[in-house]
């Protein structure tokens, strides 16, 4: 090995104060650097990411590295160039004009606009909202799910209130239209009861049929309607007695079963 | 501008002095409005994005730290003001490239047209260079490099180790010398 040391390579290669070009251009340093392969792996490592830099060897290695250090440093020194630069005229006015040039907001009604502003701004509003929200909850029905347990004990009651006399209107005329349209007796014998012993012409026994057959649908949806309604009713008074605890009293209004 | 310069308007401004306030505004205007150009890239957006530091700081000016922990502080403050406007930013319309011909005239007044178009060109090679890097690079050759904090300010900062700065702040460095080189062959200067 020639009488630089590895150590001083690497430290001459890092030291920004030394111009590289001048220890670089030592025959002796050219010569380490060429049988050195630590060294250059060292610089090869050095100059990481330059696949073209890592083909050369010796001495051009070398100051290809150097070039690079070189040019590192002169970017590394223009760089303050970028630490001051002007805004423009007038802009130390309009910074002014907002801070300490800004006039003091007149009357509390600005003064309470300004702070509501300020309040909404922060991201923690939607926190503190919702918390002032619960409190407000609480103190109103007095627990989180005191709403929730009202209309579940009182849903039916409203329910039946409102659904229950269009219901039973629509029942009764529907039995009213059964009772019109319902054929006359007939007899064991097949013959109606009565004046009409002969067969009934095919337009009579036709409407008969119909009515007869719209009378059974009519039937069976009223009352799977009204059966339906009585166990969502009853259905709401048992929840509702489950949630208020269990009670000795009937329903004030209980819906009757068909009976 | 060292913390040494500012500290006797820093101690007058903490009292409420607006005279010294005034003062301090103009004495650091440059410099704010190049680190918040540094985060904006754009002439119009770093002016806002300068008064909006300024007016924080207008704000806390009570709570100034004295002596030398004043600087690391203020470039704090505006750093934070900065990555908040670059978050409102990104949500209102995407982040602008950076127009060369505005960057030329960022220039400050040189002796001569000549030695101020040659500034005026390094410049705007810088700025584009810094452009290219990632956040995290960038941030640190502008604070480091740049405004010439100390590693240690500006892993405070940045709220990262300091190992960390240390080895990308090398990396950033020829990162940066890279990206100049390739701008500068690509302009057919090389």
């Amino acid at each position: 090995m020639t009488g630089i040391t590895c150590d001083q390579i690497r430290a001459a290669t890092l030291d920004p104060g030394t111009r590289p070009g001048d220890w670089a251009r030592r025959p002796d340093a050219a010569a380490h650097i060429r049988q050195c392969t630590a060294c250059r792996a060292w610089l090869d490592a050095f100059a990481a990411g330059e696949q073209a830099w890592r083909s050369e060897r010796g001495h051009d290695f070398a100051a290809a590295v150097i070039a690079r250090t070189a040019g590192v440093e002169a970017v590394v020194r223009d760089l303050p160039l970028l630490a001051d630069m002007d805004p423009g005229a007038g802009f130390a006015e309009r910074v002014l004009s907002a801070t300490s040039r800004r006039p003091a907001p007149e009357g509390w009604r600005a003064r309470v606009s300004g702070a509501w502003r300020a309040l909404v701004r922060r991201p923690r509003f939607t926190w503190e909202a919702a918390y002032v929200a619960t409190v407000c909850w609480v103190l109103l029905f007095g627990n989180p799910v005191g709403a929730i347990e009202w209309s579940a004990s009182n849903i039916g009651a409203v329910a039946r209130e409102r659904l229950g006399p269009p219901v039973k209107e629509l029942r009764a005329d529907l039995d009213t239209w059964r009772g019109r349209l319902a054929p006359a007796p007939v007899s064991a014998h097949g013959a109606t009861s009565g004046t009409q012993a002969e067969p009934a012409p095919f337009v009579v026994r036709g409407w008969q049929a119909a009515t007869s057959s719209l009378r059974h649908l009519t039937s069976a949806v009223v009352d799977a309607l009204a059966l339906a309604w009585e166990r969502v009713a009853a259905w709401f008074d048992r929840f509702a007695g489950q949630s208020s605890g269990p009670s000795t009293e009937p329903p004030a209004d209980a819906v009757r079963s068909p009976q | 501008m060292d913390s040494s310069e500012l500290a006797p308007l820093v101690e007058r401004c903490r009292a409420g002095d607006a005279a010294a306030w005034e003062a301090f505004v103009r004495q650091v205007q440059g410099r704010m409005f190049a680190l918040a150009y540094s985060y904006a890239g754009d002439r119009e957006d770093a002016r806002d994005l300068a008064q909006e530091i300024f007016v924080r700081l207008y704000e806390a000016r009570s709570q100034w730290p004295r002596g030398d922990e004043f600087l690391p502080w203020l470039f704090r403050v505006a750093r934070n003001r900065s990555v908040d406007y670059l978050r409102r930013r990104s949500v209102r319309r995407p982040p602008s490239t950076v127009d060369e011909t505005e960057i030329a005239e960022l220039a400050d007044p040189g002796p001569g047209a000549e030695a101020q178009a040659i500034e005026s060109n390094r410049r705007s090679l810088l700025h584009a260079a810094l452009r290219s890097l990632s956040a995290i690079n960038r941030e640190i050759v502008v604070l480091r490099d740049v405004h010439g904090l100390t590693i240690q300010q500006v892993a405070s900062i940045l709220g990262v180790p300091l190992g960390t700065v240390k080895s990308r702040a090398s990396r950033a460095r020829v990162e940066l010398a890279e990206r100049v080189l390739a701008l500068s062959r690509g302009r057919g200067e090389a």
